[in-house]
């Protein structure tokens, strides 16, 4: 059987795990292209309108899949922290791509995974579908933990800059939809922070209510560690049209760091790349003048 | 201390007789109008959903005439209005208001403890005993379901009624005479009052009017400056509306899925094509759907914020139904800047359409 694997939304960062766990088990894989302007395409026409960009762009890889694969994967992430959730769109996403696509031949394995028993527990559900036994499914469990995607820092040597860049996996991640943005920041000299590559401390007892959204509180805890260390410049938070879960963060991280520099970037399949581009260096203008002023006044200080 | 919180409906009136009876200060905000919106449009993420906005120029128009504590629900559910308290907060704070929140958390997420801590600092400056405090609360409780009671025959009933407007006019009524009258009893007295004239409002049951449905996300649908006052416009044509979503049901609903025992039916319907809970009310929007298109509804309407999480993915949902059990439904989606024209011409087509195969017998 083959088993095909969407290319969107956290599969992009779990990809090479889920591939490398189908594989041992047994299945062939295929993994759906880098988003392209045909799998846009593809999401555009047969999501709901109201919907954010990344759940569109998923649409349109399983509808890329629906014909090359027997099967396609479409998991149910519902927690990845304990008593927090991701977003409900996840958790009704094999709803939404059931009936929008119209589509019968998909898979949609429950994930919770808020640590390491849950996680095996959801993927041991997972295989029993397919009668698997035990021994076998250790050994797939052991490719799944060793396959899961490291960010490898690129370290620019001599930055003078470094910015922090925010935003859900899947848009940072997916080159397409964030039209190339962390090498376009690269070849301006900035070094790019992400999620993955620091280690924020919690600040969430700050807030009155601990958040119960996985997504606020990385960024959140990300953003004002960074701040607060002086460890950045500036803050670039690219995020997409419609994410309810990003108008929070966006308020709520705007209210706390104050002046600190901080460019937000909305898309949607409309979004042009030449604005995204004016946009992003005016903003590299300003550190590049601030951080220039800085030494001034140091110096004269 | 004076105590205020967002409108949601009839609420006004359940909390108007709590506060009463409890002898603690608060300040009802106007009702919500245009104005409203726009204080808190202004002052509000742009992006965040709708209600998060009314709310805050409800709080807004509080505090002007003088209320200095707002009390709100923290719904933990997986969506964004458990999470609307913080930014909620800052966004006061930020217009220079000094401003005290209290949460009301379920509590099985901040401990039965720190529960009833929050919930007796409503009530701090009552000298009541404690058994006149539980009393008053349950004042509270037999009001939002009696008005909600009221509300829901006035709405259903309409298509049915022999003189035109009676029981639009009620409606109007019992809600301006509730929050004049004096005291928490008084308040009650007349809410019984009109339960009865309701009930004896002539009706003609050979009448066969278009009945719809209401479903969606449940601040939407219950609160009416935000869905544009649709049920009214649909009561003034002499259309039956029906929809479970009031205050009343989520006391309800809560209290019972806390102590686990809900066995609403609507669940069970759902269950088919939404096995969870996703957050939101998007499960109860399409078990809704399945109830109604059950009792015979000639049509559905489904109404939801601009950006609104869960919604969508019921709306994905229900053109399956649509399809597969031949129901005509047809979304709203509303935000601040909703044009009023072409709103009310979406809704009157859909009205044409389900009158067109009314006549056709389909
Ligand atoms: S978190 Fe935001 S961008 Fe991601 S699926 Fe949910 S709404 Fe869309
Ligand atoms: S259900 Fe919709 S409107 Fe309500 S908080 Fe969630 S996103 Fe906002």
């Amino acid at each position: 059987m083959i088993i095909g694997i969407p290319n969107g939304l956290l599969n992009i960062k779990y990809r090479d795990a889920i591939q490398e766990f189908l594989n041992t088990i047994g299945f062939t894989t295929v993994v759906s292209p880098k988003t392209n302007k045909e799998i846009l395409d593809l999401g555009v026409l047969n999501c709901v309108d109201e919907a954010c960009l990344p759940v569109k762009i998923f649409h349109g890889h399983v509808e890329y899949l629906r014909d090359r694969c027997d099967i396609v994967l479409v998991p149910r992430i519902m927690k990845l922290n304990k008593n927090e959730f991701i977003c409900p769109k996840f958790c009704g996403l094999p709803e939404m791509v059931k009936y929008s696509l119209d589509i019968k031949n998909i898979i949609c394995p429950t994930i919770t995974a808020y640590n390491e028993k849950t996680l095996r527990n959801s993927l041991y559900n997972f295989s029993k579908t397919f009668r698997v036994d035990k021994e076998k499914f250790k050994r797939a469990y052991k490719g799944f933990k060793s396959n899961i995607y490291k960010y490898n820092k690129t370290s620019i040597s001599n930055p003078n800059l470094r910015v922090l860049l925010l935003g859900h996996p899947y848009l940072i991640y997916d080159d397409f939809i964030n039209m190339n943005l962390a090498k376009k920041l690269h070849q301006n000299g900035v070094e790019v922070f992400t999620e993955d590559n620091i280690e924020p401390y919690d600040y969430t007892y700050r807030l009155i209510k601990k958040p119960f959204w996985t997504f606020l509180r990385s960024t959140y805890n990300c953003a004002i560690s960074l701040v607060e260390t002086g460890k950045i410049d500036g803050i670039i938070y690219i995020s997409s049209f419609g994410c309810g879960i990003d108008s929070f963060s966006i308020d709520l991280i705007k209210k706390d760091i104050g002046s600190f520099p901080y460019l937000v970037l909305k898309i949607d399949e409309h979004t042009g790349e030449a604005g995204i581009d004016t946009r992003i260096e005016a903003f590299i203008d300003l550190l590049k003048r601030r951080s220039k002023n800085e030494y001034n006044i140091s110096s004269l200080g | 201390m004076n105590i205020t919180f967002p409108h949601l409906g009839n609420t006004y009136i359940a909390a108007k007789v709590l506060f009463d009876a409890l002898d603690v200060e608060y300040t009802i905000p106007p009702i919500s109008t245009k104005k409203t919106l726009e204080i808190g449009c202004l002052h509000s993420p742009d992006d965040i959903c709708l209600p998060f906005k009314i709310m805050i120029g409800n709080y807004i128009e509080s505090i002007e005439k003088g209320a200095d504590t707002v009390l709100i629900t923290g719904s933990c559910g997986p969506c964004r209005f458990g999470e609307y308290c913080e930014l909620q907060k800052k966004v006061l704070m930020s217009l220079g208001r000094q401003i005290n929140f209290i949460v009301i958390d379920e509590p099985s997420k901040i401990g039965i403890k720190e529960f009833l801590n929050r919930l007796s600092s409503v009530a701090k400056d009552s000298r009541l005993s404690i058994y006149k405090k539980i009393k008053a609360l349950n004042m509270a409780l037999k009001a939002i379901n009696l008005i909600d009671e009221i509300e829901k025959e006035c709405r259903f009933f309409a298509g049915y009624e022999k003189n035109k407007g009676e029981f639009s006019k009620l409606l109007k009524d019992v809600k301006r005479e509730a929050i004049e009258s004096k005291g928490a009893e008084g308040t009650l007295k007349v809410l019984e009052n009109y339960k009865d004239k309701v009930d004896r409002i002539e009706i003609d049951n050979f009448k066969t009017p278009i009945k719809i449905g209401i479903i969606g996300e449940i601040y939407t649908i219950i609160d009416s400056l935000s869905n544009l006052y649709i049920e009214d416009i649909l009561m003034n044509l002499g259309v039956s509306t029906k929809r479970t979503l009031y205050p009343s049901w989520w006391v309800k609903n809560t209290a019972l899925s806390a102590l686990k025992i809900n066995r609403s039916p609507i669940y069970k319907e759902a269950k088919h094509y939404l096995g969870m809970c996703i957050g939101g009310h998007a499960q109860e929007c399409v078990g809704e759907a399945m109830l109604n298109y059950k009792m015979r509804f000639d049509g559905l309407i489904q109404i939801f914020p601009v950006g609104c999480m869960p919604e969508i993915v019921s709306k994905a949902i229900l053109p399956d139904i649509e399809k597969r059990y031949n129901i005509p439904i047809l979304s709203l989606v509303v935000d601040e800047m909703t044009g009023e024209a072409g709103y009310y011409t979406r809704i009157e087509a859909f009205l044409d359409l389900i009158e067109g195969r009314k006549r056709m017998c389909i």
